[in-house]
Formats: C-alpha cells, structure tokens, sequence
C-alpha cells in the first residue's frame, strides 16, 4: 500500500469501501436477495408449496373464523412463516416470490429516471440559457405533481391490455415507467448542478481553449466526474424505488392478483390485523432490502465522497 | 432593499401560477386522454355516472351536462374559469351559484368539491403540522447529539436507529403500531374519529397522536442523519475554529455558529417535506383512515370522479409551490447572495 | 383501490356489492338452515313479539325470530356509525337496503313493510296510505287513499300531490342517476317525459292522476300484479314541489315522519331528532322511542366494530356485517358471541359464464366448469359459513317465496367440485386437455379476487388455466364485465357478480339478471350471461300473473331452466355476521331488511 500516487479515484474508493463492515453486510445481503429472487422457483420447489397454491384443510373454514389452525399463523416446520387466512398460501413461498417483483421494478425504474435524469441534467447544466430555463421548469412541474396520487391514477386508468401487453408484463412494465418516469428530475437536479460546477473547472476551460467539441468535452471530460454521484444516487433510489413499488402494491393499482407482492401482501393483511404474522413477513421483507441497499449506499457514498463522512 | 425584494416575490408569484396552469392541464389531458386511447366515448364516459337503470337519453343528457361532448381544450377552459370568476351549476329543480374558487361539482354525489376540500384541509394541515414539529425537535436533536459525540456508542445506536427509521414503510410501521397500540392495548383512538381543535383540542391530539408519532418516526431519521452530516461540515469550517479561539463558551459555539450553518439545508427540506405532505400524505392518512386530502384523492381516483381528482392536485401542487416560494423568500432573507441574482 | 380497508362497501339493493359468504359442510346441514328458517316462518306470522314481556334471551340468533329487550320505555340516543357515505338521503334516489330501513324515520311512504321480526315483516302494510292499493282493469290502473292530518316538519300536511311529484321527480335520472328504476319502467308516462324539472308544465294524468287531495292513482302501461311493492318504495314519500331542491335536496329533505333533520354535514354526520308536526294517530306502525338518532359517516370499519363491541357505540348502519378481523373474535368469544346475530340475505354471490366467449359456446364446456369449481372454496373466499353465506345450487335464495331446492351440477360429497364430471363434460365439449380463458373481478373487493383465486385453482387441475383481470368496480359493469362487446374482444369467459333482491320476490330478484332484454349494448347490466328467449317468455307470464300464489310457483321453473344452460355458477346465498346492539331496546332482525329493524329500536 505504498504507492499510493499509482492509484485511481475507483481503486481508493474500493479500499474504503471494503474497509465498511456495515456496507459490505449490506452488500451481501443485496446479493442473496437477488440470488434469491433469480432462483425463486428453485427454491420454491424445494419448499414444496408454490405462491399461489391454496391449502385450505390449513384453514378454520368451520368455525368460520377463516384463521389459520394451531399458533402464530400457522407456522409448522411445513410452512416457516405460516399460511395466510382464508386460502391458505404458504407465506414463505410468497416473500420469496415477492422479492422478484420488487427487485426487477426497483432496478429498471431506477435506470429509466438516471438514464432520462443524467442526460436532462447535463443538457440543462452545460448548454445553459434558454435550454437550461426550459428543463429547470419542467423540473419544476414534475417535483409540483403530487407524484403518489398521480401515480395511483394513471396506475388505475391504463386498461389491462395495452401497447401490445397484458397481464402482469404490462404491469410490470407500467409500474416501471410510472415510477421511474417520475423520479428523474431529482437525479436531473443533482447531475445540473455538478455538471454546471465542472463546466467552470479549469479541464474543461483547457478542454475547450485547445478546441474540443462540445460532445466531445461531454464524453470524455464531464461524464467520467460524473460516474461517481450517479452511481451513489442510483444506489440510494433503488430503496426509494422499491418503497415506492410497495406503496403502490399496497394501495392496489400494483400487479394483479395472484401474483405475490410484498406491498399487496401487506394490503392483504390490513383487514386482518389480528393475525400480526400475516403483516410482519412482507413488512420485514421490505425493511431488509431497503436497510441492505441504504446501508451500501451510505458506505458508497462515503468511500467516494469521503467528507460526507 | 426592500424593492428587489418585492420583484423577486412577484415575479416567483407569476411563475408559480404558471406552474399551477401547467399542473392542472396535465393532469386533466391525462384523465381525458387516457380513457379515450382505451377506447372511451363521451357516453360509455358518462355510463359511469348514470347508475344502472340509466335509457340512452339520459346517457346523453349526463354527457351533455358534464361536458363530455366539448373539445378537451373547451372544457378544461370552462373548468379554469369556474376556479377563477365562479360558475353556474345547474342542480335539477334550480341553479345555483357557485362562487370562485368553483372547483366543480362530483360527479357521483354532486357536492361542489372546494367546500368538501375546505373540510379536509384542516385534517392533513394538523396531521403534517403535529408530525412536522415532532420530527424536527427530534431529529435536529439527535443529530446535532450524534454529530458532538461522534463515533460515541450513542451516535452509533442513533444512527442505526435512524437508518432504519428511513427503511420502514410507513403503511408497515402505521399498521403494526395501529394493531398493537390501538386495538390491542386501546392506548390511543384509531382513526376516522378527526375532530377539529377548535371543537376538543385534547380529542384532536388523540385521534391524531400515533400518526403523529409514526409519520415523525420516519421523518426524524432523515433529519437526523442530514443534521450530523450537515453539523459535521460546518464544525470543521474557519469561522468555528475562530470562534472557538476568541474563547466563546461551547455552547455558543455549537448552537449559534455550527447550528445554524447545518440549518440552511435542512429548512430547505423541510420545506418541501411540508409542502409535500400538505399535498396529500395518502398512505398515512389511508393507514390511519384519517378523512384528509390524501384519502380524498384516493377515494376520487377510485370513483372516477374527475372534479376532485383535479381539485385536490390542484389544491397538492398550490401547497408544494408555496412551500417552495417560502423557502426561497427565507433564503432570500437569511442569504443576500441569492437576492443579488 | 378504495377499499383495501374495509372488506365490503354497503349491501346495495339490487346491485351488487361484497359481502361475505359462510359454508356449510353437508347438504344435512344446509337443509337444517332451511328448516330453521321455515320455522322461523311459522312463528312470526301470528304473534307481535313487540309487546310481549321478557322477549327474547341473549343468545346467538336470538334476535333472528323474535324481540330481544321489549320496552316501550322512551327517550335517549341511538348512535349510529357507517364505515362510508350514505349512498344519498334523498328518498327518491336511495337504492341501499340499509338507506330503506332508515328512510322510514323521516319520511312515509304510501306502504311499507311491517316493522314486525322473522318472516312477518315480508308483509307490505299501509304506511301514509289508508290501506293496500286497489287494482283495477287487470292491474293497470292502482289507487290509494291517503290518511288525512300526516304534516311535513312544517306544519303543512301531506296531501296526493306530493306523492305524485315525489314520484314524478324521481323519474328524472339525469337527476337522480342512482335510484331505482321502475316507475319509469312502469307508469304510462307521456313520450318523451324527463321529469318535472326538464319537462316542465307536461300533463301527467295518463301516469298518476290525483282526483282529490287524498287520492292518487297510478295508471300503468301493463298490468303489474306487485304494484304494491312499488308503492312501499321510498320513492313514493311526499316531497313538497315549493321545498324541492333537486340534486341538493338530500341536504335540505322535509321530514313526514317523527324524526326530522339535524346538523346534517354531507359526508361526515347528521342527527335525527323529533319532529314534533308528527302524530302517532296517524301512524300505526312506528313507535318514535328515542329523542335522537346520531349518525357518524366515514369511521374506519375495525373502529366501528370494536366501538360496538364496547357499547360506546350501538350499531353499524350499514348492516353488512362485521368485519374479517372480528370474525375471529366474535366467534370464538361465548359472551361476543351470544351478542351477535347470523342474518340470512336475499342476496346470492355467483359467477357469470359467458357463452359468447368460445369455448362457452358449447355447454357442455360451461358444465365443466360447473362440476369443476371447489364450492367449498367459494365459500370460504366469501368469507366462511358465518360472514359469507351458505353453499348455493340455485339463483334464488331460500329467503325468496317460491324458491324451490334442487342441484343440478352435484359437487361431491364434501363439495369439492366433481373432478370426473369436469373432465367427461370437457371431452364432450371437444377440449379434453382444458383451455385458457379469462376471469373478470372487481379489484377492490377482496372476497371476489378470493374468489377468482378459488376458481384459477380449482380450474387448474383439469386443465383449465385461467387468467385474473381485476377492474374498479365503478366500471365493472358499465365498461368491463358488464358491456358485451368488451366481454367478447377481452375474452372473459367467467366474471365475478351478485344479486340482491330490492324486495324478497321472484320478480325483484329474477328480472334483472335473467331476463335478456335488460343486456345494453353499450354495457350497465348486470346480466352478462343469460340469454335464453325461452326464459323471457316464462317471466312475462309470470309478471302478469295477478294471483300471488299462482305467481309464486312461476319463478322457480325460470331459475331450474337458467340452471340447465349452465350459465350461472351460483356461489352461496349471503349470510352476514351482525353484532347486537347491548344498550337498545326492541331489538330484533327485519327480514325484509335482514338487519336490524331501524323503526322500532329504544335504548334502554
């Protein structure tokens, strides 16, 4: 560890990064998470009882109270986390399955806002004048939007089959676009504002004083300085994201039903509120995957912007 | 220089209704346009609001009341000319004046929405005033704690606690804290029993005390991380060392010096937080059934009742704008630099 | 997306709303429900419970048959709470059961039902009517005389004129888009009439002709045999033409009954208190026990129920039940549970099977789903034997006269579903490996997306896949599972629906769903799948058929044949979980109604 001077901005900010205990827990939490969404049928076969298949002899249809039998929800060795009441399904299965839809929302909605933020933002911060006012506006209308309500109804007015989709792709799809759509112009704020700071750095003054091109002082001069705050925002807007994901599921204009979601779990669970083992497994899902991916983002952000410290 | 003053405040005030312009002809555009991209027409549009027994006449009498026949353009006109001058609303056996701001008339019960706004305002304005304040003591507190005592067991324990905070939903927090201290311990009331202050004061704090208790949960945590952070920055400037060698007490030094150099951001936020949740704090109020702007939305949206969908955007984004203009007035106060632009 | 709180929003008349559904295990203990409820029959036909001491004890089902608390002890408030908005107060536009129930407190129409527990209060009996109507020319014309003396809240009395513009102005659904239907339907209205506000100064003699303050004849353009039925409507209480606002008028009602309105904020409360230009001479069925009903909208349901358990408030209006959470506790609690009553309803929750939708062209296909669907299953997602309601092989509920028992499609002896039956109709229909369809639900009631769920399971195993489409129920008939040319274009091959008599007869829950002329075109119906002319016909004789028993006999074949096109999946005839109200008096269920009776409750 001597040669310091030899070493790039990454390769330092790897060395802080590793030296972050709670960062890297996150970060292995991260991984198993998508491990496990990835190998969800796997597992679920494992398991031996799919999301949606219902195990109503599980269920106390004759005393009518439609609760699970035996204690806490119906947990046995058979089904960990217990049944859900009335129909049955295996709780386990569905978390499981949950994380699926949560994950691959959260990540494309994420890259939809960097992609369209990053590109909005450097346009508006190294053009300025009018191209600057016009973005910053629409900036404006955007954060103006009561952005849940909007969401929930465009969410419910789309019909179910639409642009060449239906059912749960174009769910998944819709919900990608909505969410992501909506969240650029945060990014789009903080990639203006560093991009106008770099405009007025001397190696982009140099850059531009030897007669470089505007695309190509973009590409090579400004991009580069860019990576790393994109990088850190879009590790800190997955978590959004994927609350956002949940709320949505929880106020019902999510993916349809069967389909396990951990927002629709928990929507589930509200009339149900006597049996807490039914809100606490999605609700717990939840949590850890926001907690891993804000844990790794903060100790990313710190390893590359160390005075944030 | 109070004239420059007064410029900058007109001239955000014009931009502002600009933006309200902008705001309420998006989203009427979305909920004309969107039905009809499925294939909707002004009548099976105005089945929705004729009930079942409905004859293909009043199908088309409803379409004609509503409207729904005219060019988007026309009818979104006669929608922004009611919110300024008022309108005419014909009620069957009469018509009745109704006065700007005429937000309209629903679509299903046919009470003009703004008077059914008034109503709601008060239940989102006490719930984000209550929780505003909670969080803010709070989290500037632990913050400023965390950020003196850094790397103590307590700035680690507030931390964790507060990263936490940020990762629970609140529909998640809201439902177990309802079902545990509510239905099962009957601590606090659970909610849909919102009485206004002026009625009972100390039943308006309880009906509204765990809302106010979880919506400040989460919001502290943020708060609390952005004041260590912001606290940590402005301890290691110039003018605290200087302040430090004239031999000012410490006290002074954090709260007059290093506090308010931290503050600039967080008023920022909390700003927007506010305005934000003026606008609609639709999952706290539907977790907690509280009758506010944000389950009024919601209720609309499900019933398709356009008028108040557009009336509480409209009312969401007056909130968020204005938040916003008064967070860049009191910038404009505290800071010089920004009124020189 | 509205109701992701409260598992049901109110039990509309007519239309279809969530509620629950109860199971039973064996067809033995299904007919033990019938017996009870013949029994039930048998008892309240003579005895006026009302007045006789002790009364009922405090038990399950105890105020099913007969008066629990009977006191004639006045004064005090009754606290009401409503987990939504009244649907409207107006009586010409109100069109849920519970609204019904609670009209009669401020408002008199020409009949009503007996205010009387079990079976008696299916009987219609004069209200500010002299006595039932008088047919004449075959059932065309019906003539009623009005009590003299009936006064508004001021002061002026009720004569025939208001009736008739009461009627004549709930006919202008522009206005009223929401209230029921049949007098337009009905009356031999000119062509082209929109009402009193729209067709101002129109002659309406050939409809309603009052020739004296205190005579009112409706003339019909058939002749309807159940007029009398028409009459007990709200629709028919008095409104004064000079007082009349409309659309605003369910702010601003006149009350002709003993309670008149009180601090009435729209959407969030009112209060009932007495009117005192009400006197008991001219009423022989209310009794007026309290100084004050309190109605509290908009309460979170969870809140209302544990507020009812707790006695801090008495009853939930509405009438649907309690909800899922309470269930558990309700029925496992002996003390709750005695405080409870399991109301039958007149309302059955089924499945529509689209024979425009191939392959449900072909019976043979409909029956495999017939045989196929886990019955038991149905029930539970309706919410179990208590809450949801009983295993259903018919339209018609047991509460409805003339239902007749039979089961065409047995499901097994533990009632799920016949698997070998599904798959010996499905080679005869030509798909011996299954096919792929469509199942529509309202998305915002979790019992039909249980529901939907239920059927996507059971349908799995014999090799039909089904894919769930939830939509909002505000659309759901008039855009979705309700308009024909969208069924057909999206495939929806089986569509989640329900049926609530607006009364206990064969007409007022057969018409709408089984008589293929109500079908629109542009969508609204609630029928979806029956289109059968062979039924048509049967319901037009039925309908002019003015004997009561004759006409009772003739609903039951309409239903066996409907039943035969396997176009219809009936689920379970709704029960609801209702809790007692401890603090009041005369407490007892109205059939009519199945919740409790609104008119005769006292506090203690």
């Amino acid at each position: 560890m001597r040669k310091i001077e030899g070493r790039s901005l990454g390769q330092i900010a790897w060395m802080r990064l590793k030296r972050d205990k709670v960062a890297i827990v996150g970060f292995v939490v991260i991984v198993l998470l998508i491990l496990m969404a990835i190998l969800a049928p796997l597992i679920v076969k494992a398991i031996g009882h799919p999301p949606n298949e219902f195990n109503q002899d599980l269920i106390d249809t004759q005393g009518g109270t439609l609760a699970p039998l035996g204690r806490f929800g119906g947990m046995s060795w058979d089904h960990p986390f217990g049944v859900e009441p009335v129909n049955g399904r295996d709780l386990m299965s569905r978390v499981i399955y949950g994380s699926r839809i949560s994950l691959l929302i959260a990540f494309f909605a994420t890259l939809l806002s960097v992609t369209i933020g990053t590109v909005m933002g450097i346009v508006s911060g190294f053009f300025g004048g009018w191209v600057d006012a016009l973005i910053s506006r629409l900036m404006d209308v955007f954060l103006a939007f009561p952005l849940l309500v909007f969401a929930i109804a465009l969410a419910g007015v789309i019909p179910d089959d639409a642009f060449g989709l239906q059912g749960d792709s174009l769910r998944i799809v819709l919900l990608i676009f909505i969410i992501g759509f909506f969240n650029w112009p945060y990014i789009g704020r903080i990639v203006r504002g560093q991009t106008i700071s770099l405009r007025e750095r001397e190696f982009v003054d140099a850059a531009r004083s030897l007669g470089a091109r505007r695309p190509y002082i973009l590409f090579t001069e400004l991009l580069p300085n860019l990576v790393a705050p994109i990088l850190v925002y879009s590790t800190l807007l997955i978590p959004t994201n994927i609350l956002f994901e949940a709320a949505l599921s929880f106020l019902g204009v999510g993916v349809r039903a069967p389909t396990a979601t951990w927002g629709g779990m928990l929507s589930d669970a509200v009339t149900f509120y006597t049996m807490p083992h039914f809100m606490l497994w999605p609700g717990l899902a939840i949590f850890i995957t926001v907690l891993a991916f804000n844990l790794f983002g903060d100790g990313l952000r710190d390893a590359l912007d160390p005075r944030s410290r | 220089m109070p004239d420059t003053v007064i410029t900058y405040i007109i001239r955000r005030l014009v931009a502002a209704i600009g933006l309200l312009v902008i705001v309420s002809a998006v989203t009427f555009s979305i909920f004309y346009l969107v039905p009809r991209w499925a294939g909707a027409t002004p009548e099976t549009l105005a089945t929705r609001y004729v009930g079942r027994a409905a004859t293909e006449d009043t199908v088309k009498l409803t379409a004609e009341r509503l409207g729904l026949y005219d060019p988007i353009a026309v009818q979104y006109w006669n929608w922004a000319k009611g919110v300024v001058v008022g309108a005419e609303y014909d009620y069957g056996a009469g018509v009745e004046r109704c006065p700007a701001p005429c937000l309209g008339y629903s679509f299903i019960t046919k009470q003009p929405v703004w008077p059914e706004l008034l109503d709601r305002i008060p239940v989102t304005l006490s719930l984000a005033a209550g929780a505003s304040v909670l969080w803010l003591a709070l989290g500037v507190a632990i913050g400023v704690l965390s950020a003196l005592r850094r790397g103590s067991i307590f700035d680690r324990a507030a931390m964790t606690v507060a990263l936490a905070g940020v990762s629970l939903p609140i529909f998640f927090t809201g439902l177990i804290s309802l079902a545990f201290f509510s239905y099962q311990l009957g601590w606090t009331v659970p909610g849909g029993t919102f009485v206004k202050i002026t009625d009972n004061p100390i039943k308006w704090a309880q009906a509204l005390t765990l809302p106010w208790i979880t919506l400040a949960f989460l919001f502290s945590a943020q708060y609390a991380r952005l004041t260590r952070a912001g606290m940590l920055e402005t301890m290691n400037e110039d003018f605290i060392r200087t302040a430090r060698a004239k031999g000012l007490p410490e006290r002074t030094v954090v709260v007059q010096h290093g506090l308010r150099g931290a503050l600039t951001p967080i008023v920022t936020i909390f700003g927007l937080d506010v305005g934000l949740l003026l606008g609609g704090a639709v999952l706290t109020e539907k977790t907690f059934s509280l009758p506010g702007l944000g389950k009024y939305a919601v209720d609309g949206i499900v019933a398709n009742d356009l008028p108040k969908i557009l009336g509480v955007t409209l009312v969401a984004a007056v909130f968020i704008v204005l938040a916003n203009l008064i967070v860049d007035l009191l910038y404009a106060v505290v800071d010089p630099r920004v009124r020189a632009k | 997306m509205s109701s992701t709180f409260t598992t049901s929003g109110s039990d509309k008349k007519g239309c279809t709303t969530t509620m629950s559904i109860k199971r039973l295990r064996t067809v033995a203990a299904l007919s033990a429900v019938v017996a009870l409820a013949l029994s039930a029959c048998g008892g309240g036909g003579g005895n006026d419970n009302g007045t006789a001491a002790g009364g009922a004890k405090n038990e399950f089902n105890a105020g099913l048959a007969a008066v629990v608390n009977p006191s004639d002890k006045k004064g005090g408030t009754i606290k009401m709470g409503h987990s939504d908005t009244w649907d409207s107060l107006d009586p010409g536009e109100t069109y849920y059961g519970y609204a019904w129930n609670f009209a009669r407190l401020y408002g008199r129409s020409l009949l009503m039902f007996k205010p009387a527990p079990g079976k008696a209060a299916n009987e219609v009996v004069p209200d500010l009517a002299e006595g039932l109507g008088v047919p004449t020319d075959g059932g065309k014309t019906w003539t009623y005389k009005i009590r003299k003396g009936v006064k508004f809240d001021d002061g002026t009395e009720v004569k025939a004129k208001d009736v008739k513009y009461a009627v004549l102005r709930s006919t202008d659904k522009e206005t009223f888009p929401n209230g029921p239907a049949y007098f337009e339907a009905f009356l031999n209205l000119p062509a082209g009439y929109k009402g009193p506000y729209k067709s101002k100064g129109v002659n309406t003699d050939s409809a309603i002709s009052t020739p004296d303050d205190y005579t009112i004849v409706f003339h019909l353009k058939n002749g309807f045999g159940g007029f009398d039925y028409l009459a007990q409507l709200p629709q028919t209480m008095p409104v004064p033409e000079a007082k009349d606002t409309g659309a605003r008028y369910r702010n601003t009602i006149v009350s002709s009954g003993p309670y008149k309105f009180a601090n009435l904020q729209p959407d969030k409360s009112f209060e009932l208190v007495r009117n005192d230009k009400w006197d008991q001479a001219t009423d022989p069925n209310r009794k007026a026990l309290p100084d004050k009903y309190q109605v509290s909208l908009k309460v979170n349901a969870d809140d209302i129920d544990n507020r009812v358990i707790s006695g801090d408030l008495d009853i939930d209006v509405s009438g649907t039940g309690v909800q899922p959470a309470s269930l558990s506790k309700v029925l496992t609690d002996p003390a709750l549970k005695a405080q409870a009553d399991n109301a039958s309803l007149a309302r059955l929750w089924y499945t529509s099977i689209n024979p425009t939708v191939p392959p449900f062209n072909n019976i043979e296909c409909r029956k495999a789903i017939q045989y196929g669907m886990n019955k038991a299953s149905y029930q539970t997602a309706y919410g179990g034997p208590f809450s949801g309601g009983d295993l259903a092989t018919t339209l018609m509920p047991p509460l409805v006269p003339g239902y007749e028992k039979f089961d065409l499609y047995p499901a097994g002896p533990d009632s799920k579903g016949d698997q070998a039956k599904a798959k010996e109709a499905l080679t005869a229909c030509g798909q011996p490996n299954g096919f792929t369809t469509n199942m529509a639900y309202r998305s915002d009631r979790p019992r039909e997306k249980a529901t939907a769920e239920a059927f996507q399971q059971a349908l799995k195993p014999i090799g039909i896949n089904l894919t769930l489409k939830g939509y909002p129920s505000g659309d759901y008939f008039s855009q979705y599972a309700g308009n024909p040319p969208f069924v057909v274009a999206n495939k929806i091959g089986l569509a989640t629906n329900g049926w609530g008599a607006d009364w206990n007869d064969g007409f007022g829950f057969l018409s709408q769903i089984v008589d293929s002329r109500v079908i629109r075109p542009t969508g609204g119906s609630s029928n979806t799948s029956v289109r059968i002319p062979d039924v048509d016909k049967m319901l037009d004789a039925a309908i002019a058929e003015t004997d009561t028993a004759k006409r009772e006999k003739l609903w039951a074949p309409i239903d066996k044949r409907v039943m035969e096109e396997a176009v219809i999946y009936p689920g379970v005839y709704a029960k609801s979980l209702l809790l007692r109200p401890k603090n009041l008096s005369n407490v007892f269920i109205s059939e009519a109604f199945n919740m409790y009776d609104y008119l005769s409750l006292g506090v203690k």
